[in-house]
């Protein structure tokens, strides 16, 4: 008989099978902050602007999710930008026009705007 | 930008392995080998690795290096920052469940000095995917039990962690938990309080937002331990996404065989439902909230018997909180022993503050016991804005009380918070500064419990609403001799009095400001003055010799009382002033002061 153990097992190698398949590996991964205090913030509509660059093919290779609070309330709605071996960065304050210079400017050409970046 | 960054455990073991004079060693060597532009220094925290420090974490990659000596410094920066090869003698391979979040965060100030264990996930995962929460050893703890581990077990792990509560009695968990495995009886009932309602705290929402399955997780480990197979969300009904989540949470863990019939495949069966809270702040009092959910207008009542002999429709029930909860599954993934390594003697593990008020990093944060205000506010909280001074913090929320600048070194622990004359409470933290008036802050609170008393014992009723009274009648310059020991008589029988914890504790606010700030309450009662300029009826606004007699103040002044010909000064009648201010803030030549 399997344990729960070993079922609990066969449901993670499941899960990150999952997660790969959505694309996860990819070169580039963006978090949105979405818990009731970032989407008063506005974070809906950052939201919005990365997943209108990655249906329209705008950017590619980019693993979009949500995420709960983390803590940075002064600076919602934040957005963190995760890239293979890079340090990740994370911007605080984004709006809609913050969040497609963060597409133009870091995503498809690597350049970090450091003004934006929580330290 | 950097190319790399060093993080450098501060916690105290490593620093009583000379971590400071290691750093010093790094920096120097950083300056010789000419990679001081690359490579950033910064200090965290406790990383919980005490027994295999000095830590340093190296990114990107989170390659995790203990027992670093000063002949190792050289080598990780020649070999692992400029040859890119990291060296895994000296790696260490720990999945501890919450290290991962110095991953992500590692590299910010503010995140730096917290340790999160509660909050491990939130913030990383996507709270709405259980397949994110089961990657990270999500429901591990659960299949660990139900695989080798007996009720009892459980519960002497949790004794062993030394966990407390963190609804703000800090009652011992494992105590708890074994009163209610001890009764005999087929029907228990496991309870979640998600009924949040501090003004200002925001601890248990952004938990659940952020990782409801671990809730979820907690309590079907604290309904094995005791024997219930049905647990209850008592949650407030002003929490929509928060709801929406739990709801998506349960049907998923539901649909993956770990809620409901034969979990994982054994034979325990476990069943959690929400129930929405219309929004009492009593019913976050355990016995008031029992009686909401079995329909009964809330209110408490008196104890004994506890819930866990008498609770939810008269069967044994274990009630704890939303963090209590978020913490199980650590303590039983990692062990009771390494979660007592964190914290004091007498307090185990980290507290979620919600951090807000007149401080530059507003924010939830999760810190080890034995964190001193001083850190919170200064290091994670960044201080206060505008230079301005500190002058009081408040813990605990209506039931909690004010601490003054000199209480700025007290450890966060149940016993030093209560000695200093607040409570842990929930986990709300309020910063103020100078142009808060202490009077006033009482009567805030006081304005809040006195309408949330649910009126059926006379001490909190009735205590409540005269103080209350009192405290108005010296904010409008009515106050009298004798108003003050008033105050501290009314409040000291309204805490001995009481039913509930409600009653107990709503005198805390006026009690802690008369205690540390009573001179304050002296000016307002025999000068008739507000220091800080917040209590309207006693301020003056006043015209001074700067006034050029334009006449804009004139024209603004909603009641007609200001006076003057043009271009001569121009007076403010008191009288008929309503202290809105308007003229103040109108006036260009800043002639108006507050007097």
């Amino acid at each position: 008989m399997t344990t729960p153990l070993e079922t609990l097992r066969k449901k993670r190698a499941e899960s990150v099978n999952r997660i790969l398949q959505k694309g996860y590996l990819a070169n580039t991964r963006v978090y949105v902050g979405m818990a009731t205090c970032e989407i008063a913030a506005g974070s809906k509509d950052v939201m919005e602007v990365f997943q209108n660059a990655i249906s329209t093919g705008k950017v590619k290779d980019v693993y979009l999710s949500q995420k709960g609070c983390a803590g940075r309330c002064n600076l919602e709605p934040t957005v963190e930008v995760v890239e293979a071996g890079k340090n990740p960065i994370k911007y605080g304050k984004v709006t809609k026009e913050r969040a497609w210079d963060i597409i133009t400017k870091h995503i498809i050409n690597g350049e970090v705007i450091e003004e934006w970046v929580i330290e | 930008m950097k190319e790399h960054v060093i993080t450098i455990c501060n916690g105290t073991a490593c620093i009583n392995k000379d971590v400071r004079g290691l750093q010093n060693i790094l920096e120097e060597q950083l300056v010789k080998l000419d990679l001081q532009d690359k490579v950033k220094i910064n200090v965290s925290g406790c990383l919980g690795m005490c027994d295999k420090g000095p830590v340093m974490i190296v990114y990107p990659g989170y390659t995790i290096y203990g027992g670093v000596t000063e002949k190792d410094i050289t080598e990780i920066l020649q070999e692992h920052i400029i040859n890119k090869r990291p060296i895994s003698r000296l790696a260490i391979q720990e999945d501890n469940l919450f290290n991962r979040f110095f991953r992500i965060f590692g590299d910010t100030k503010f995140f730096g000095r917290q340790m999160r264990i509660a909050l491990r996930n939130c913030g990383i995962i996507d709270p709405e995917n259980i397949d994110d929460y089961i990657a990270l050893r999500g429901y591990e703890a659960l299949a660990k039990i139900l695989t080798d581990m007996t009720a009892q077990d459980v519960i002497d792990e949790v004794k062993k962690s030394g966990l407390r509560g963190r609804g703000g009695g800090g009652f011992p968990t494992g105590t708890k938990w074994q009163f209610t495995a001890d009764q005999i009886n087929d029907q228990k009932y496991v309870i979640c309080n998600a009924d949040e309602g501090d003004p200002g705290a925001f601890m248990d929402r952004s938990a659940i937002e952020g990782d409801p399955h671990t809730i979820l997780e907690g309590m079907i480990i604290g309904g094995y331990a005791i024997g219930a197979n049905k647990g209850i969300i008592y949650i407030r009904a002003e929490y929509p996404l928060a709801i929406k989540r739990l709801e998506k949470a349960l049907a998923d863990a539901e649909a993956h065989c770990l809620l409901g019939k034969n979990i994982l495949g054994s034979n325990f069966d476990f069943d959690i439902e929400i129930r929405l809270g219309a929004g009492a702040f009593v019913c976050g009092e355990e016995t008031a909230l029992i009686r909401s959910i079995e329909g009964r207008r809330g209110m408490p009542k008196p104890r004994p018997p506890y819930p866990s002999v008498s609770g939810l429709f008269g069967f044994p029930t274990l009630i704890n909180n939303v963090e209590t909860w978020a913490n199980v599954p650590v303590v039983i993934l990692d062990g009771g022993s390494w979660f007592s390594t964190v914290g004091t003697e007498k307090s185990k593990g980290t507290k979620v503050f919600a951090l807000a008020g007149m401080v530059n990093n507003t924010g939830l944060i999760e810190v080890p016991m034995g964190t001193t205000l001083r850190e919170i506010i200064y290091d994670i909280g960044g201080g206060l804005p505008n230079g301005k001074q500190l002058k009081a913090i408040q813990t605990g929320g209506p039931s909690g009380g004010c601490l003054p600048a000199e209480y700025l070194d007290t450890p966060i622990d149940y016993e030093s918070l209560a000695k200093a004359g607040s409570i842990m409470g929930s986990g709300g933290m309020i910063v103020m500064n100078e142009d808060v008036c202490m009077v006033d802050v009482a009567r805030f609170f006081i304005e809040f419990t006195q309408s949330e008393s649910c009126g059926k014992c006379t001490p909190c009723r009735e205590g409540t609403k005269r103080m209350y009274e009192i405290l108005t009648r010296i904010i409008e310059g009515k106050g009298m001799p004798g108003d003050i020991e008033k105050l501290e008589r009314l409040g000291s029988m309204t805490q001995k009095a009481s039913l509930c914890g409600l009653g107990q504790s709503a005198p805390n606010p006026v009690l802690s400001t008369i205690k540390n700030f009573r001179e304050e309450y002296e000016e307002h009662i025999n000068e008739k003055k507000c220091r800080a300029g917040v209590c309207k009826a006693l301020l003056n606004y006043v015209i001074t010799e700067k006034c050029i007699g334009c006449g804009a103040c004139k024209r603004v002044c909603p009641v007609d009382a200001i006076d003057g010909n043009k271009k001569q000064m121009h007076h403010i009648d008191n009288d008929k002033c309503i202290r809105c201010g308007m003229c103040m803030n109108t006036c260009k030549f800043g002639a108006i002061i507050k007097s």
